[in-house]
């Protein structure tokens, strides 16, 4: 038979190929232009699926994308929990493919390269004029932004001021040997960069060999004060509100909720300077829903999820325009800054080209 | 004549034999591969490599970790033997006719699930903890300096885990006492032994193997054991197994690293029980 024999011999016609696309019920080959505009509106159709989000457990509440729900009423978002930046990229290299994933700034790089996202089209964002202009070109790489700057906060100090005396405004409060047993750090690798600043280094989210070193000996030699790594924020929020720690490495949300405990706690910001982190929303390479995408961003971007965010969560939002009702919380973000998570205000947190040394060295604190 | 071929033996083993392949062998032989970077989660190209094996004998971290993981095991085992062998005895041993009841109120709590038994300790333990509280009602400490060791300490990891694996190691030691040929005892008595003595010479080594198969029941799951001292371990309460996780998933991800570790621990273990067993013949329990 003809078509066996040109199988056979490797050769094909186009014609064949396209008989054999249709035949196994396959995608269809599409060609020029009109196949261009069949390609949009099966794009279109197919967008009706409910929108794949790989999100952080808490930024599930309807309240923060209300925009979207109205814009696609009956279309809720599906959400998927990612524990970790790590964490979301192995799932992806399993094969799951969300529309929408929130590394934070760090990463930005990191994901750009990975090949599971892709820029998005600010465009089609109407509320991205109002993002603050630092936090979006920190979600530019290789001049695309591939990152929309969301909720945002710092990495800092929680102390209970009834019990803890500081001697001075820095890091060393997290090593303090007067407090031993009622400290705690973070269980992450950025433990290493905020020792690092202790220690004075120039570049610590890029430490050289002997930096690192001399950073992870710090650690090890001080862990004996700690009392525990939180990786959950409940489980700190719960040692810290039943007394069991009294100084924290922590997040303003943290000491919202320990204000609204109506515990005395201050949120120290040390003289080194704090870390600052911007949860940046990324959009799914080859995503089927391309404009709910772009529409959930505009609704995280709105004034009314931000403000809604700013005073439920403490975090801050990227929407300049967006203001909590307490001036408490004001303050603490310096939300009235724009320039609050840059330096010299605070260290952004940034690309870590040796991040697997720094986990490494981060794994053999804990087991030290 | 042709014998006929007998095929229950194959029939009735290879169910077991195909479960035992599938789901042990071959996940095993995949973090095997994972251990050597025949498998990576690193994108790009990776060949067979034994650094990370390398590094497990070279730098004394882990492997210090995993002795530390040992030894508590080794105390949560000897605690829980020595609890359960005195309630065992009791149960086997009294008379009492009540003895399936009491058995079964032993194995109450484990109607719940294991991780709200392991988070009501917290709230026994912690500063603001139940024996806490009480010591600041009594007037026998005061509310400015509670007992801290209680949570997030290696002692809550041992406290925790004896509490959870008591009621198993009961099981087999309350089996062996079962099982004990009363006569011997009689014999004991007659020949004019106290009965300390007969405990001595003859429950006690009869019941051994119990002890020894209760003991590895224990120290087997334990040594591996995560989510106890994350509950409440803290830092010093961070096992081996903890290690494992968090290089798999739960940190930046190393799974070479992960790999590597999580084989070592099966190794041991492995030879620990094939020890064990060699003076604690199966039939003899």
């Amino acid at each position: 038979m003809e078509g066996e024999h040109d199988l056979a011999a490797h050769t094909i016609t186009r014609r064949q190929l396209l008989k054999a696309a249709a035949a196994a019920g396959g995608a269809a080959v599409v060609v020029g232009r009109t196949g261009a505009a069949h390609a949009a509106r099966a794009h279109l159709a197919a967008e009706s699926g409910a929108l794949q989000v790989l999100d952080w457990a808490g930024y599930e509440v309807p309240q923060l994308y209300g925009p979207y729900l109205k814009k696609h009423p009956g279309e809720k978002p599906k959400f998927t929990f990612m524990t970790n930046e790590a964490n979301a990229l192995a799932k992806m290299q399993a094969g799951f493919r969300p529309d929408v994933v929130r590394p934070y700034v760090g990463y930005v790089r990191d994901f750009a390269t990975s090949g599971f996202v892709q820029p998005w089209d600010p465009r089609l964002i109407p509320n991205f004029k109002y993002l603050n202009p630092v936090m979006v070109k920190a979600g530019q790489y290789q001049g695309k932004q591939w990152g929309i700057p969301a909720d945002w906060g710092f990495d800092a100090i929680l102390y209970r001021s009834d019990k803890v005396k500081p001697k001075e405004r820095s890091w060393s409060l997290l090593l303090d040997d007067r407090y031993a047993g009622r400290i705690a750090w973070f269980d992450d690798l950025n433990q290493l960069v905020w020792a690092g600043y202790y220690l004075g280094f120039k570049t610590p989210y890029d430490q050289s060999d002997e930096e690192l070193k001399r950073s992870q000996d710090l650690l090890i030699k001080k862990k004996k004060n700690v009392r525990m790594f939180w990786s959950s924020e409940t489980d700190m929020d719960n040692a810290f509100a039943s007394g069991d720690i009294w100084i924290a490495f922590a997040w303003p949300n943290d000491w919202v909720l320990m204000k609204a405990k109506k515990l005395p706690v201050v949120y120290m910001r040390p003289k080194e300077g704090a870390l600052s982190w911007v949860g940046m929303l990324m959009l799914g390479k080859g995503t089927p829903r391309y404009r709910h995408a772009h529409d959930f961003a505009d609704a995280w971007s709105s004034v009314k999820s931000a403000a809604w965010l700013e005073n439920n969560y403490g975090y801050g939002e990227a929407n300049t325009k967006a203001r909590p009702s307490s001036s408490d919380l004001l303050k603490v973000l310096q939300l009235a800054n724009p320039n609050a998570v840059r330096e010299p205000n605070a260290h952004i947190d940034r690309y870590v080209p040796r991040r697997r040394v720094y986990a490494k060295m981060w794994e053999e604190v804990k087991a030290a | 004549m042709p014998r006929r071929v007998d095929l229950r033996t194959p029939a009735l083993l290879g169910l077991p034999l195909g479960w035992l392949g599938v789901f042990f062998l071959v996940p095993i032989g995949i973090v095997g591969a994972y251990s050597v970077d025949i498998l990576s989660i690193v994108p790009g190209s990776h060949s067979l490599t034994f650094a990370g094996w390398h590094d497990l004998f070279r730098d004394p971290v882990y492997l210090r970790l995993f002795w530390k993981s040992v030894e508590m095991s080794f105390i949560v085992s000897g605690v829980v033997v020595a609890f359960a062998y005195p309630l065992a005895y009791y149960l086997a041993l009294s008379g009492t006719p009540r003895k399936y009841v009491l058995l079964l109120v032993l194995i109450a709590p484990f109607l719940t699930s294991y991780l709200l038994r392991v988070l009501a300790w917290k709230v026994i333990l912690g500063n603001q903890g139940v024996i806490n509280t009480f010591l600041f009602w009594s007037g026998l400490r005061s509310p400015d300096h509670p007992i801290s060791q209680l949570l997030y300490s290696r002692f809550a990891v041992i406290l925790v885990l004896a509490y959870i694996w008591l009621p198993f190691v009961a099981l087999p030691i309350f089996v062996s006492l079962e099982n004990l040929d009363r006569s011997l005892l009689e014999a004991a008595a007659d020949l004019g032994a106290s009965r300390w003595q007969a405990f001595l010479r003859v429950t006690l080594p009869l019941t051994t193997p119990g002890i020894v198969a209760a003991f590895l029941f224990v120290f087997i799951p334990t040594v591996g054991e995560f989510v106890t001292p994350s509950l409440v371990g803290g830092t010093t309460g961070y096992m081996y197994g903890n290690q494992i996780t968090d290089l798999f998933g739960t940190g930046f991800p190393d799974w070479r690293t992960g790999a590597v570790l999580a084989l070592f621990l099966l190794v041991v273990v492995a030879a620990l029980t094939a020890v064990f067993s060699r003076f604690n013949r199966v039939e003899a329990v």
